[in-house]
């Protein structure tokens, strides 16, 4: 065990997973490093990381690495981190390794919030957009809380259910929308609703940014108390958690954390669901693992962009199918596990 | 017994109405009359007559069996899988079948409709088996919703390759947008033709089946006793499953909740005999699938929206609405 103090954050971690987060955090350095390089102008390690940083080096390292690559790998790491935590808190809150939203519908919600501000106002902020799907995803989390809740409580796979069906119902607004929408418009919605990475901009990076500002302190101000209602609400209430008020700060977290991924690189599926379940195999801890999450999201999306920007040039997909690619055949052995007696 | 008839009866009555809407509701209200008159004295110098009979008779006959091929699809896997969120749209069948069928457009091997059916067979049947296999073992605990999660993935995965492949290639993209939206529109006279033997034979091989695959719902051992092969009578539903949701999927597109929406419907109102279950079913479909196109054509005129947006955004809140009214234990 060892407690890392930053102010009035304490953090109680296990020698392993502190390991794991100092491996991953090297990893995603490594990466990042080959994000700011790799491509088909000659540029140096250094001049790139000089660029990325501001200092101006000259004229061609200035606009590729500190306007296109360095915007789009800081973006990348940002929402994956986003939706690593995101995916972990729902399922330590849910109790299940299936939960994540991109199947109860959250995604969904938060793409016809943002699509429905690509088409009523016509002068597109991301902000703007950005606020559409933080009220699209919050909406639909209410209405599947709404749907889902019953006198015996919220039960986890009710919620599931309830998810996937609001999804639909989300999916068809969206596509309605776009029928709905000038055909350019329609256009530049739909490039954005794959989940994407490419032609990310400096506000692309503060607005994630601003979002992780605001949402992971609150996360991790509450991690103790998610990882005790791990335990069940009789236990986190006999150690002094406030299981009701914790439990909803932690569920609004998570939608907003989708929210803002959403918001900024469209719908990317999967990362969410798989960050957290390799994160807790690799640190094998018992519980939620809120920080490595994080970190592997990033590492994953990161490497994820890569792939797919390394591709042959009939081979450049957008970001979204490598992340399927990987993440479906996982969530179907986790199924296919699960009938087999493992844990649900 | 009596009773049961009636219910059908009513079934076909409702299926006549949505048929008669579909014909006369469009972009231009056309008088039932000028309809009536299309159909048994066809005069082609009415522009309205032509209409109907060039454009609404194929659609509407398109809808009727697409629908008609999902109700009966849904109800023979939620009979075969003792699970009540099987529907080939949910579990991902109609999206593997979509995703063989791009790949032939693409390819340039499928030119025609016909061609088309054949193709979609083989890709609902690779995810037929992959989900079957996946997800439906034995009525475990958290069973339906294993199901319907593997769908979910399996549908994700699929519709992620299918959009690799629309990327690559402009022109099957533009085929397929309309396509993927469960569009009616734009199928010829011979498609129809087409689809018709294919989607009658099913059903009717699906009803000289029920019998047998009711007594494999009592039980492996009842259905033992009763001199049921178990074995064969599963392999020869799930054939007649993905040829249904082929069919229905080359039709009209990827259609999802159809399937899953009108057999829960049916069964309330003639309970569990599935022969009953599946006529109904039958006509059921075809009337939702109809009066959802009825609606896409109203509510977004002078354009419309394809009948597979007006059937996820219905299906999906009843799916959630039944997810809600089921019991702890059944999850």
């Amino acid at each position: 065990m060892r407690i890392l103090r930053i102010g009035p954050l304490g953090i109680t971690t296990h020698r392993r997973t502190f390991a794991v987060g100092l491996a991953l955090l090297a990893i995603l350095a490594g990466l990042l490093i080959l994000a700011l390089t790799a491509g088909k102008a000659d540029i140096t390690i250094l001049d790139s990381i000089k660029a990325a940083v501001g200092i101006p080096v000259g004229a061609p390292a200035d606009f590729i690495v500190g306007q296109v690559r360095a915007p789009r790998a800081l973006t990348a790491i940002l929402v994956g981190a986003m939706l690593g935590l995101s995916g972990a808190i729902l399922q330590s809150l849910t109790r299940n390794p299936l939960a994540s939203p991109d199947f109860i519908g959250i995604t969904m919600g938060a793409g016809t919030g943002a699509v429905l501000t690509l088409w009523l106002v016509t002068a597109t902020s991301l902000w703007i957009t950005a606020a559409g799907a933080v009220a699209g995803a919050l909406l639909t989390a209410a209405l599947i809380l709404a749907l889902s809740w019953k006198r015996q409580g919220i039960v986890p796979l009710r919620l599931i259910l309830a998810g996937i069906g609001i999804g639909f119902v989300a999916q068809a607004t969206t596509q309605y929308i776009l029928t709905r929408m000038d055909v350019h418009d329609a256009q530049n919605a739909l490039g954005w609703l794959v989940g994407t990475t490419t032609g990310r901009t400096w506000t692309h990076v503060t607005v994630a940014a601003a979002c992780c500002a605001v949402l992971v302190p609150v996360v991790l101000w509450n991690a103790r108390a998610l990882r005790t209602m791990e335990m069940g609400d009789d236990a986190a209430k006999a150690l002094g958690i406030r299981v009701g008020a914790s439990r909803g700060v932690l569920a609004v977290c998570s939608v907003l954390l989708a929210a803002a991924a959403v918001a900024v690189c469209g719908p990317i599926g999967f990362i969410a669901l798989v960050a957290p379940a390799l994160a807790l195999r690799v640190t094998r801890n018992a519980g939620a693992t809120l920080i490595p999450s994080a970190l592997m999201g990033a590492t994953l999306l990161l490497a994820a962009d890569q792939v797919s920007q390394q591709m042959p040039a009939t081979l450049q997909f957008p970001v979204g199918v490598f992340t399927a690619a990987i993440g479906a055949p996982y969530l179907l052995w986790l199924v296919w596990r699960s009938s087999r007696g493992g844990p649900a | 017994m009596r009773q049961r008839a009636l219910i059908a009866i009513a079934a076909a009555v409702v299926l006549l109405i949505a048929i008669a809407l579909s014909l006369a509701i469009g972009s231009r209200v056309i008088e039932l009359s000028t309809v009536w008159d299309a159909i048994f004295s066809f005069d082609d110098t009415d522009p309205e007559q032509l209409i109907v009979r060039d454009l609404r008779v194929s659609r509407t006959l398109i809808g009727v069996l697409a629908g008609a091929a999902l109700g009966v699809a849904g109800a023979l896997m939620q009979a075969l899988t003792r699970n009540p969120f099987a529907d080939p749209g949910l579990l991902g069948i109609n999206a593997g079948a979509s995703l063989a069928v791009v790949l032939a457009l693409t390819t340039g091997f499928a030119t025609s409709f016909a061609m088309q059916v054949p193709i979609a067979f083989v890709g609902a049947g690779i995810a037929a088996i992959i989900v079957y296999a996946i997800g439906a073992r034995g009525a475990a605990a958290g069973a339906p919703v294993r199901l319907a999660l593997a769908g979910v993935a399996l549908t994700a995965l699929i519709q992620s390759l299918v959009y690799a492949v629309l990327l690559v290639d402009d022109s099957t993209l533009d085929q397929y947008r309309l396509w993927v939206a469960g569009s009616l529109t734009g199928r010829q006279a011979e498609d129809v033709m087409a689809l018709i033997p294919i989607v009658l034979v099913a059903i009717a091989a699906a009803l000289v089946a029920s019998r047998q695959l009711e007594a494999v719902a009592l039980g492996e051992d009842a259905a033992r006793a009763l001199g049921v092969k178990i074995g064969t009578i599963r392999t020869v539903v799930i054939l007649i499953v993905t040829l249904l949701a082929a069919a229905a999927t080359a039709a009209a597109g990827p259609i999802v909740f159809v399937g899953l929406a009108v057999p829960h419907l049916a069964r309330a109102l003639v309970g569990a005999s599935l022969p009953w279950l599946l006529v109904v079913s039958a006509f059921g479909g075809g009337a939702l699938v109809l009066v959802c196109d009825v609606i896409g054509r109203v509510v977004a005129r002078p354009g419309e929206i394809g009948v597979g947006i007006t059937t996820a955004f219905v299906g999906g809140l009843i799916f959630a609405i039944m997810a809600r009214r089921m019991k702890v234990v059944e999850l």
